[in-house]
């Protein structure tokens, strides 16, 4: 259960990607270029000006002029008009290579790929060994066999190609038959003819479309350099390759003969480039993107909650808080509002939602890593009497690793894969506290050892990927406390883990605090975990605290309608047969919460009351309802 | 180490099998009898039973085969029909040339490829973002033989720091060597600096969003350190794959570009050899510029392994 | 309740194993003997950790991997026998619900070709008694019909988790593989589609082969439970049984693992572990009982002899030395009980 620090998109109003004004200002003129480059095929006997192959001696290598606009070339044909000709050229290349390779290519890929077996094994080694052979020697070789001419080297193009549709075609038959969705479809008893072409073809269209963009491409380039080395078209047919030949023997006589030629290769090709890259982007990942809400309220109305009163034991004070975040084309949204909390001295605070609450966006706001999607817009929060909002950038630094350390969800993608687990921890004990490299091993090892990872001084030159994930969180852990810090802030951090290894770095956390004695953030939606490891904990709902008790007293005696339901819908709270008791409805979406307070739709305590926003309210325990005193909920069992 | 290296030597072994067997039958289905190729017109029976026997065209088409690759192990790759002049010797010879171009363009295209690369990830949708991609968009459109004449009519030309055409070996003169190979190099290694400047791109601005990057910043590492040294050597390794195959772009690529520059290197040797029908010289370039090829393949499977602590066999 | 409809004896399932010119290597077995039955319209609950094999033999009773050895007998046919190669009749009463509801739905499909999908391949219904049937699916799990036309992915994790449960419904199937159908949703919304589940499995008399990691809630709606470990099925029995007294010091110890929703019997428990020495024997014993290197009761017989599966008092089996002679195993010794 993780939690994004983007909200879900879940809007219900699709639309293609495409339509966005920066893409358009991309798209409609790589689609002018393409129409007219067909335009242009099509109706070359009446565009041009010239027989393209009208010779004017007398005219030769001239420049433009108002008869000829681009000029004439050695034999005084006109270049416009060889232009316009050598536009027919181009699509005829393109159609014929493109669609033999396609034609070649897919079955054979889509074949060997759902087969496997002997057939794949061979066609692919056949395909490595063309194509460790550098592509225009292939075609050289293919064009030698076949002889020159445009058709026979758009032949050989199009086998070349080939591969590379043979190749796309098997490797999304590969991942897409080991997809859930293909698994389930086998499932109910779809056979494979059936699961290839109605199920994993659909899925093949986007990539393959992008690969036709990039190989109409490669066959404009290609053919120009075939016809330009004299072994494509052949002269005195018109082709731009044959032109810029032309070009090349007389680049000292008049250097604007290879201008029109070149400029129309270039033109041609980046439009298609160009639209590839808009439909990979579009089309990635299936064929709709969900559109970011267009109409999200600015800001969502809060009820300030009154101002913590200060204590000596602070360490951490958070007043306030806001965090809005921009999702990628959508207006900015309030993820975390009014969020005040204090962690003394030595005692861990859980932070306790469902996915979306913004209890993650809350852990990184503290360390000033929200990332570029999302700012803190308000409050303040002071670790230890300094001022962390207030930092400067290098002061930040300074403060992260030394006085602020955190433990992320999932321990195996957390710790860097390219460096052993010991170069990880001694590089921020060199970093952070200057120590020597010796100095900083020795202590390196003495910490791995420290978090119960047995044979320290073998396992500190282990790879990531070479311990499992109870052993990595345990590397992560010393990690954060390798520089001693005064909070640690611990994001999900059993999550990933199996319930009897969870056990195991819970207990960890315990010992390490009383060793250590720092304060702690402990960020979970598992309310029995909270239960296990903290002393205080606060439960969030919607970007916002609803309750806030120690830990007896919350089990006990809930007093939020949401941490009612929620204790008793957890599988331990629950007992007997269904139906268990729900909590009806889901989790709002940032960008689509409600005015007043959050819960009232799924609330069965709801009154006209809860239709204004509600601040946190109480004295030992804050709670942010409106009939908080009148309410008796359920507890636990 | 070893070990990796090992394999991958052995893997070779098989595939150079089936592209010597691939080029060798392609060229062997090429159209018309080589001895009248070698003769002209008014040869006699004699002649052509001379010329066949000394081919060994009597032979089977297998037997044929066995014969030239025993040759080719041995480091003979038979004689040109046109002169007789050893294929190796003239391969030997012109290997230079387009060896020295190619890893030129390499060396460039790597270095403008992850400069552009990097400076646009680190601040994606800025205007270094934009005006890198935009210029790798474009760098991917342009024909290298095009750029080539462009190069060569403004520095070449109207400019004259450079020589228009012709190569200059390594050993008769270094300066005069790297004049020769400036243009040529810019010109070919423009589209692949592109293609990896978009690869080093994606591949960084994917790692960016790792936990183990957050991870790294959370534990107070400066911006900097975690760029260079967490980031960039795992954005590496997506970016080696493309670098093995652009290589052998490269070096087809190269094949054009020494024709604008008028270099004599593998490709006007391949074009002659074409236009001329002239099979082993054809099978023996092939065959060179495959072993080239698997050669870098190997060179950049052990960076891979370097980098990649995964890939190592344990 | 009535007979039999899954009867697995003696399953193994092995990957990456390969016959390379008659030089067999098994490769990796991830279920090693495994014996189960289900009956008609019964729920049995299979749980263990990562690892332990729980999905494996959901992957091979769904003919997704073959079966190394042993039998699945479903309604008379052996599955193991046919290799993955199920015929229709077998296919249809055999649906699944998988573990991600965001990547189990094709994300090119609508929920109503999602949902009819099944239909078009063993019925010959129309394409308006298809539909007619789609909009009574999207009501058997709570939907309105208007979603028939919509992709995937404008759901929620819920929503699509009822979606993909209403196509597991479309062909009216005598038995439905559940794989961690809720490990994957959030707290709040878990209990809502545990308890669809509930009511269509009386209403419809499906037999459920649930699969999860967590004792808790597998108990609430299963009328038996079985526990792996490493490949092995090492208790077995009626629900309360299991849950209120567990036999095998494994699902014990699984039960202690929970963390419980009481903080004060937490410190306890908490107190009591530290109190215990810490085992630093790998996970995984080579001879013997595979339990023994974490077993707080290992006696000098686990580290020889591999133990069956043995009768346990108040129902079900356990594979450990322990319940000999009909006793009610770990549970039955008074003075270790802690909690």
């Amino acid at each position: 259960m993780t939690s994004a620090s983007l909200p879900a998109q879940t809007t219900r109003k699709s639309r293609p990607a495409w339509m966005t004004p920066s893409t358009l200002a991309v798209v409609i003129p790589s689609v002018l270029v393409l129409a007219a480059l067909v335009v242009c095929a099509l109706f070359a006997q009446w565009l041009a000006p010239y027989d393209p192959l009208d010779q004017d001696l007398i005219a030769s290598l001239q420049g433009p002029s108002a008869a000829h606009w681009l000029g004439t070339d050695d034999l005084g044909r006109d270049v416009l008009s060889r232009l316009i000709y050598g536009s027919r050229i181009a699509v005829i290349a393109a159609v014929e290579a493109t669609s033999l390779a396609v034609l070649i290519g897919v079955p054979i890929g889509l074949f060997i790929g759902y087969r496997g077996g002997w057939w794949d094994r061979l066609t692919m080694r056949l395909v490595e060994a063309i194509v460790s052979i550098p592509g225009i020697m292939v075609a050289i070789v293919i064009i030698a066999i076949l002889g020159t001419g445009l058709h026979r080297a758009m032949f050989a193009l199009g086998i070349l190609y080939s591969t590379a549709f043979l190749r796309l075609a098997r490797s999304v038959v590969l991942t897409e038959r080991e997809e859930v969705y293909a698994k389930s479809a086998r499932v109910i008893g779809a056979s494979p003819t059936r699961i290839l072409v109605r199920h994993i073809f659909l899925n093949i269209a986007p990539p393959l479309i992008v690969q036709v963009t990039l190989t109409v491409g490669a066959v404009l380039l290609a053919e120009a350099g075939l016809s330009f080395i004299g072994i494509g078209v052949q002269p005195p047919q018109a082709s731009w390759g044959t032109m810029l030949n032309t070009a090349a023997s007389y680049m000292e006589l008049n250097p604007f003969l290879a201008v029109p030629p070149g400029l129309a290769i270039v033109a041609t090709v980046l439009a298609v480039n160009l639209l590839g890259d808009v439909l990979r982007d579009s089309i990635g990942r299936g064929i709709r993107v969900p559109a970011a809400p267009s109409t999200a309220p600015a800001r969502v109305r809060t009820a300030p909650s009154r101002p913590l009163p200060p204590r000596a034991d602070d360490m951490l004070r958070v007043e306030g808080l806001e965090v809005m975040v921009s999702p990628k084309g959508g207006a900015e949204v309030p993820v975390v509002t009014d969020m005040s909390f204090r962690i003394a001295r030595g005692e861990t605070l859980g932070l306790v939602g469902e996915s979306g609450s913004g209890k993650t966006v809350t852990g990184l706001a503290l360390m000033g890593l929200i990332g570029a999607g999302g700012r803190i817009t308000g409050g303040r929060v002071t670790l230890d009497g300094t001022d962390l909002l207030g930092l400067s950038k290098a002061g930040l630094e300074k403060v992260r690793g030394n006085d602020v350390a955190m433990v992320f969800q999932d321990p195996t993608t957390s710790l860097n894969p390219a460096y052993t687990v010991g170069n990880q921890i001694s590089e921020v004990l060199r970093v952070k506290q200057g120590l020597s490299r010796r100095a900083a091993w020795d202590r390196t090892v003495e910490l791995i050892d420290r978090v119960g990872i047995p044979r320290a001084t073998e396992r500190a030159q282990a790879y990531p990927h070479e311990l499992s994930g109870g052993m990595a969180q345990r590397i992560a852990i010393a990690r954060a406390l390798s520089c001693g810090p005064k909070l640690l802030i611990a994001d999900e951090p059993t999550t990933a883990l199996d319930v009897t290894v969870q056990q195991e770095i819970l207990d960890l956390f315990r010992d390490l605090q009383d060793e250590f004695g720092m304060a702690m953030l402990f960020v979970t939606h598992d309310l029995a975990v909270a239960a296990d490891v903290c002393d205080r904990i606060a439960v969030m709902y919607c970007g916002e605290i609803v309750e806030t008790a120690p830990v007896d007293d919350l089990f006990a005696n809930p007093r939020h309608p949401y941490t009612s339901g929620l204790l008793s819908a957890m599988p331990h709270g629950a007992s007997g047969t269904p139906p268990l008791p729900v909590i009806p409805g889901s989790v709002p979406t940032p960008g689509h919460w409600p005015e007043g307070c959050r819960f009232a739709a799924r609330c069965p305590h709801v009154t006209e009351a809860c239709a204004a926003p509600v601040p946190l309210s109480g004295d030992a325990r804050l709670i942010r309802c409106v009939r908080a005193d009148e309410l008796v909920l359920e507890a636990a069992q | 180490m070893t070990r990796l290296i090992g394999q991958r030597l052995l893997a070779m072994v098989p595939l150079l099998l089936i592209v010597s067997f691939l080029t060798f039958s392609l060229t062997a289905l090429l159209p018309g009898d080589p001895a009248d190729l070698i003769l002209g017109d008014r040869a006699t029976a004699e002649q052509y039973e001379m010329v066949h026997e000394r081919l060994g065209l009597d032979q089977p088409f297998l037997v044929r085969y066995v014969q030239w690759l025993e040759g080719a192990v041995r480091g003979d790759l038979g004689t040109s029909f046109f002169n007789s002049v050893r294929v190796v010797d003239a391969v030997v010879q012109r290997m230079p040339a387009t060896l020295s171009l190619t890893l030129a363009s390499v060396l460039i295209s790597v270095v403008v490829g992850l400069g552009a690369g990097v400076a646009a990830a680190l601040r994606p949708r800025s205007w270094i973002d934009r005006l890198a991609t935009f210029g790798a968009t474009i760098g991917q459109a342009i024909p290298n033989f095009w750029f080539g004449l462009i190069l060569v009519s403004v520095f070449a030309v109207a400019l004259n720091w450079f020589p228009a055409t012709g190569y200059v070996p390594f050993k008769d003169s270094p300066g005069q060597w790297l004049r020769s190979i400036t243009l040529p190099a810019l010109a070919l290694g423009l589209s692949t600096s592109a293609a990896i400047a978009r690869q080093v791109r994606s591949a960084m601005v994917g790692v960016l969003q790792q936990d183990y990057i957050r991870a790294a910043r959370a534990q107070g590492l400066s911006a900097l350190r975690v760029t260079f040294k967490h980031a960039l050597k795992n954005a590496l390794v997506p970016v080696i794959t493309v670098l093995s195959f652009q290589v052998t772009v490269l070096l087809g690529g190269a094949l054009i570009v020494e024709q604008v520059f008028a270099i004599n290197g593998i490709g006007s040797l391949a074009i002659a050899a074409v236009r001329q029908q002239d099979i082993p010289m054809i099978q023996g370039i092939v065959l060179v510029l495959v072993l080239v090829v698997m050669l870098v393949q190997l060179v950049t499977d052990i960076l891979y392994g370097l980098i990649n602590p995964k890939a190592r066999p344990s | 309740m009535s007979e039999t409809l899954l009867d697995i004896k003696d399953l193994r399932v092995s990957y990456g194993g390969r016959s390379f010119l008659g030089l067999r290597s098994t490769g990796f077995e991830a279920v090693k003997g495994a014996s189960l039955s289900i009956r008609a319209g019964e729920t049995l609950g299979l749980v263990g950790e990562s690892g332990s094999g729980k999905s494996s033999i959901a992957n091979t009773l769904l003919g997704l991997v073959p079966a190394a050895s042993g039998t699945m007998r479903f309604n008379g046919t052996d599955l193991a026998a046919l290799d993955t190669h199920y015929p229709p009749e077998v296919r249809r009463n055999i649906q699944a619900v998988f573990q991600d509801p965001y990547s189990s739905l094709n994300p090119s499909m609508t929920v109503e070709q999602i949902v009819t999908e099944p239909l078009k391949i063993h019925t010959s219904m129309s394409r308006a008694e298809r539909r007619e049937r789609a909009a009574e699916l999207l009501r058997l799990v709570n939907l309105p019909e208007t979603h028939l036309p919509r992709f995937p992915n404008e759901f929620s994790g819920g929503q699509r988790q009822r979606i993909a449960i209403a196509a597991a419904l479309a062909l009216q199937p005598k038995l439905i593989v559940l794989d961690e159908p809720v490990s994957a949703l959030d707290v709040s919304t878990q209990n809502q589609i545990i308890n669809l589940l509930y009511e269509r499995r009386d209403a419809l008399g499906i037999a459920y082969l649930l699969i999860a990691h967590d004792l808790a809630l597998v108990h609430h709606i299963s009328d038996r439970i079985a526990v792996m470990y490493l490949g092995h099925i090492v208790e077995e029995g009626p629900a309360d049984r299991v849950y209120h007294r567990p036999a095998h010091p494994y699902t014990k110890a699984l039960l202690d693992a929970v963390p419980l929703l009481d903080p004060a019997r937490q410190r306890a428990r908490r107190a009591a572990r530290r109190a215990a020495p810490a085992s630093e024997l790998p996970r995984m014993a080579e001879a013997g009982c595979p339990y023994r290197n974490r077993c707080a009761f290992a006696m000098e017989r686990c580290h020889k002899d591999v133990p069956t599966s043995l009768d346990v008092s108040g129902g079900g089996t356990a594979q450990c030395f322990l319940v000999e002679g009909g006793t009610a195993g770990v549970s039955g010794l008074k003075e270790k009980v802690t909690t």
